[in-house]
């Protein structure tokens, strides 16, 4: 029972990892640009399938692979910026500018989707793995090399996160931009460039953690990428929206309540519990498990 | 007509009711991604009147509207109070709840030696009724687009009233109509049932169309769907939403040119569209316009 | 009478179908202290923000330096040696004091001399240097003015604009911002300020300019100024100066 109970635990936090990798790259666009991306997963699949592609006609190796998959993640969120996000994100642009960056994120997830589709047709492709290897054992817990990697990453990305906010030039322009917009315009930073080096910036953690996704369940398949959209907003919500911190909080939450409802009672179950619970969250305490774990009070959504 | 034409009219008609419902909630100030649980919750329940209880159409259907008023005012109430992504999320969670639901729903009746109902993830069969009363593929249209126009007539009545002014307040400036002794909580929860009545009966009838609905007809795509259709459409009016539905459906899904590049085209039109015009189609400052310029040419 | 380095012609800002500014036309001489009265919603804080960039006038010309700088990004303006002390102060609230002066060299890559004018500007505002690590925002308003000062200093403009310094300040701070400015403007900084308080402006001042219902009104020195009975009784009541 105990062993149960900590193997799903340590599923629960490796799975989180990814999670948590998908939610920090969503939530920084939420949280700088505040604007939500609804092609940030298609985005990350369309890098998935790119690597797959490279896959199929040249099999390189895992560095090669995990390169392609940011590299395609990356031009593709590029794209979606340009297309969706710059033109509505001038000073003044406030809420109508908001949704109509969502609607046409919604449209470009639209075309993204259909054009990997297209490009690989079948509904299902293997995926080579990150480690082909029997599982580390932990005394009594077993341990997949690849969800080990998934939360070494996430661990990583924390770290250089925090550093590159905080001690680069580049952290401080994003800093003011969230603080103090208009103060940030006049201290001479470009705003609209940052949002847009941030925006790359999260499709590269997108397709980080998507390539870390597709290599740990050695597939790929349409689904990608709405399933990425969700998880990451998921995760997003359950920790705080736009706060970093939570989006990590969030995603190891969410991994935790999957691996364990999914241990309690079943698959079908799973995804009604973690569903149930965001929106008990929502109902109650919107600002999140972050700001619950901080004892901050519930501001106004 | 073609009964291949005959179907897209159909389509464009009952997903009308689905994008009427998103632009309902988004006059008064809310972007939801859930109202396909209420389009299901009308399928099913009118599904289950008429194929399982021998409940004549109208009758279920008028149930199926109540089943999803009250469902849709359970979800509003604790989620009301919130905004933006917040309540989309909300609702998009309900939505999937409902979804898993309708997969976890076994319900089942032997009717004339055959089992009929909800049977889990194999969906619903068996909605016959109105086959078997031998309903034209033409009279079900027409009875579709006349409750369309119904909802439109409404819709343009409401408009016209003080209750419309309020909702759209309500919408643009909450702070400013309880300033001015609106209850808006109880404004949203109104306009929150009513949506999901509107939602409900257009799965009613779109269950009693395809005969057969399983619980992944329901899913967030078709959710963010409706909400795009009404946004694009634009909120200035409630042709707005229909013409979202239109251009989707009925022009490109229906148009052979564009076999298996439809979203792509139709992605890229949208985002470009909304450079160009950020607040839809037929927002606002377009109606406002056209209203004037009808005025003056009545007066002229 | 030394050059003009701005040049303001016939500027337009709207907002909307709202035109806040209705054609404005001045001009600040290099090396003085210029400044604009005003009443309340006459289009001073929308004469600052179109000249900093933060606002697109929908027509007319703004010259800095001979180079046509209207319409630019603001990125791009501070870049060409202006900037802005904005109306209630604007300071990061959530960043450090010297996060805050950080971000006003944001455009400079010289560490060393950066570092220097960090240090300079805490000598010349010691409770900022005390408050080095604290947020902003649990400043008081006479400090983040002077943060709000020194920060737009940061970047070592060659015209800093300055939106009612004084306001919501006590007398003694209002004071020293003053002091501040000449002070500034004798090392050689062009200054042109936007003020409701006439009063402490007048000591400063080279020029005055009055801006009313989007229109300037009065170009003259303080001398004509405190002359003109009108503008004497709208805003340095009926005591002479």
């Amino acid at each position: 029972m105990l062993v149960d109970l900590l193997q799903n635990t340590l599923d629960g936090l490796m799975l989180g990892s990814a999670y948590a990798l998908l939610a920090l790259g969503f939530t920084l666009i939420f949280g700088v640009l505040r604007r939500a991306n609804l092609a940030y997963g298609p985005a990350i699949m369309l890098g998935a399938y790119a690597a797959t592609w490279v896959h199929l006609q040249f099999h390189p190796g895992v560095l090669v692979l995990a390169a392609v998959t940011i590299a395609g993640a990356t031009l593709a969120g590029a794209y979606v910026e340009r297309l969706c996000f710059a033109p509505h994100g001038r000073r003044g642009a406030g809420d109508a500018g908001a949704i109509a960056s969502m609607v046409g994120s919604f449209a470009l997830w639209m075309q993204l989707e259909e054009a990997a589709t297209l490009w690989l047709p079948k509904h299902l492709y293997g995926f080579p793995p990150l480690y082909d290897g029997p599982p580390l054992g932990l005394g009594p817990l077993t341990l997949r090399v690849e969800y080990l990697a998934m939360l070494v990453c996430a661990t990583l990305v924390c770290f250089g996160l925090h550093r590159l906010l905080n001690r680069t030039r580049f952290g401080l322009a994003v800093r003011a931009v969230v603080d103090q917009a208009d103060a940030a315009r006049l201290a001479g930073i470009n705003v609209p460039r940052v949002f847009m080096l941030v925006f790359a910036l999260a499709s590269a953690l997108g397709g980080l953690a998507g390539y870390l996704i597709v290599a740990a369940h050695e597939q790929v398949t349409p689904m990608l990428g709405m399933w990425s959209t969700l998880k990451g907003m998921i995760a997003m919500m359950l920790g705080g929206l736009g706060s970093l911190p939570g989006a990590v909080v969030g995603g190891l939450a969410l991994g935790l309540i999957e691996s364990h409802s999914q241990w309690l009672f079943g698959p079908q179950y799973r995804d009604l519990i973690a569903f149930l619970i965001l929106f008990a969250l929502l109902a109650v305490r919107p600002s999140g498990l972050w700001a619950m774990l901080r004892r901050s009070p519930a501001p106004a959504p | 007509m073609d009964e291949y034409a005959l179907g897209v009219l159909t389509n464009v008609g009952l997903f009308s009711f689905l994008a009427l419902s998103a632009y309902l909630l988004l006059v008064a100030g809310e972007m939801s991604f859930g109202q396909q649980a209420f389009f299901g919750v009308g399928a099913y329940a009118a599904g289950i009147g008429t194929a399982m209880w021998g409940w004549p159409l109208p009758v279920a259907a008028l149930a199926a509207m109540a089943l999803g008023a009250a469902a849709a005012w359970l979800v509003g109430l604790p989620t009301l109070r919130l905004r933006g992504l917040y309540f989309a999320m909300a609702t998009l969670a309900a939505a999937e709840m409902f979804r898993i639901l309708f997969e976890l729903f076994h319900y089942q009746r032997t009717i004339d030696g055959e089992l009929v109902g909800p049977d889990g993830t194999q969906g619903f069969r068996g909605i016959r009724w109105v086959l078997e009363r031998g309903i034209e593929q033409e009279t079900f249209l027409a009875a579709v687009w006349a409750l369309v126009l119904l909802v439109l007539g409404a819709f343009a009545l409401v408009e016209r009233t003080r209750l419309g002014a309020t909702l759209r307040m309500v919408g643009e400036d909450p702070e400013l109509a309880a300033v001015l002794g609106v209850n808006v909580a109880r404004v949203k929860l109104g306009v929150a049932a009513a949506a999901g009545a509107l939602a409900a009966l257009g799965g009613a009838l779109y269950a009693h169309h395809n005969t057969y609905v399983e619980p992944r007809n329901f899913d967030i795509m078709l959710g963010v769907h409706s909400l795009a259709y009404a946004l694009i459409g634009g909120l200035g009016t409630a042709l707005g939403p229909l013409l979202g539905v239109a251009l989707d459906i009925g022009l490109l899904e229906s148009t052979r040119v564009f076999q298996g590049y439809r979203m792509i085209v139709f992605g890229g039109l949208v985002a470009l569209l909304l450079i160009v015009r950020p607040r839809g189609l037929l927002d606002e400052l377009t109606v406002n316009r056209v209203a004037a310029a009808l005025r003056r040419r009545r007066t002229a | 009478m030394s050059e003009a380095v701005l040049e303001i012609s016939d500027v337009v800002t709207a907002y909307g179908k709202i035109e806040a500014l209705k054609g404005v036309t001045l001009s600040v001489a290099r090396g003085s202290i210029t400044c604009l009265l005003g009443p309340n919603g006459a289009g001073k804080t929308t004469l600052m923000m179109t000249a900093s960039g933060i606002l697109r006038p929908r027509r007319g010309s703004i010259r800095f330096g001979g180079a046509e700088i209207a319409g630019r990004a603001p990125h791009d303006i501070v870049a060409r040696g202006i900037a802005l002390v904005p109306e209630n102060r604007l300071v990061f609230p959530h960043m450090t004091v010297t996060e805050n002066l950080a971000a006003g060299a944001y455009q400079r890559d010289d560490k060393g001399a950066i570092a220097e004018d960090i240090a300079r500007l805490f000598t010349r505002f010691p409770n900022l240097k005390e408050r080095a690590a604290q947020d902003a925002g649990t400043l008081s308003g006479g400090e983040q003015q002077m943060l709000a000062v020194a920060r737009a200093l940061m970047s070592r403009p060659k015209l800093l604009l300055m939106d009612e310094p004084s306001l919501g300040l006590a007398p003694l701070i209002v004071e020293e911002i003053f002091r501040i400015i000449a002070e500034l403007n004798r090392d050689g900084t062009t200054i042109f300020l936007v003020e409701q308080n006439a009063h402490m402006a007048l000591k400063v001042a080279h020029h005055f300019y009055l801006i009313e219902q989007g229109r300037v009104t009065f170009s003259g020195s303080p001398g004509a100024l405190a002359e003109d009975e009108v503008i004497r009784r709208a805003y340095l009541g009926s005591v002479r100066h």
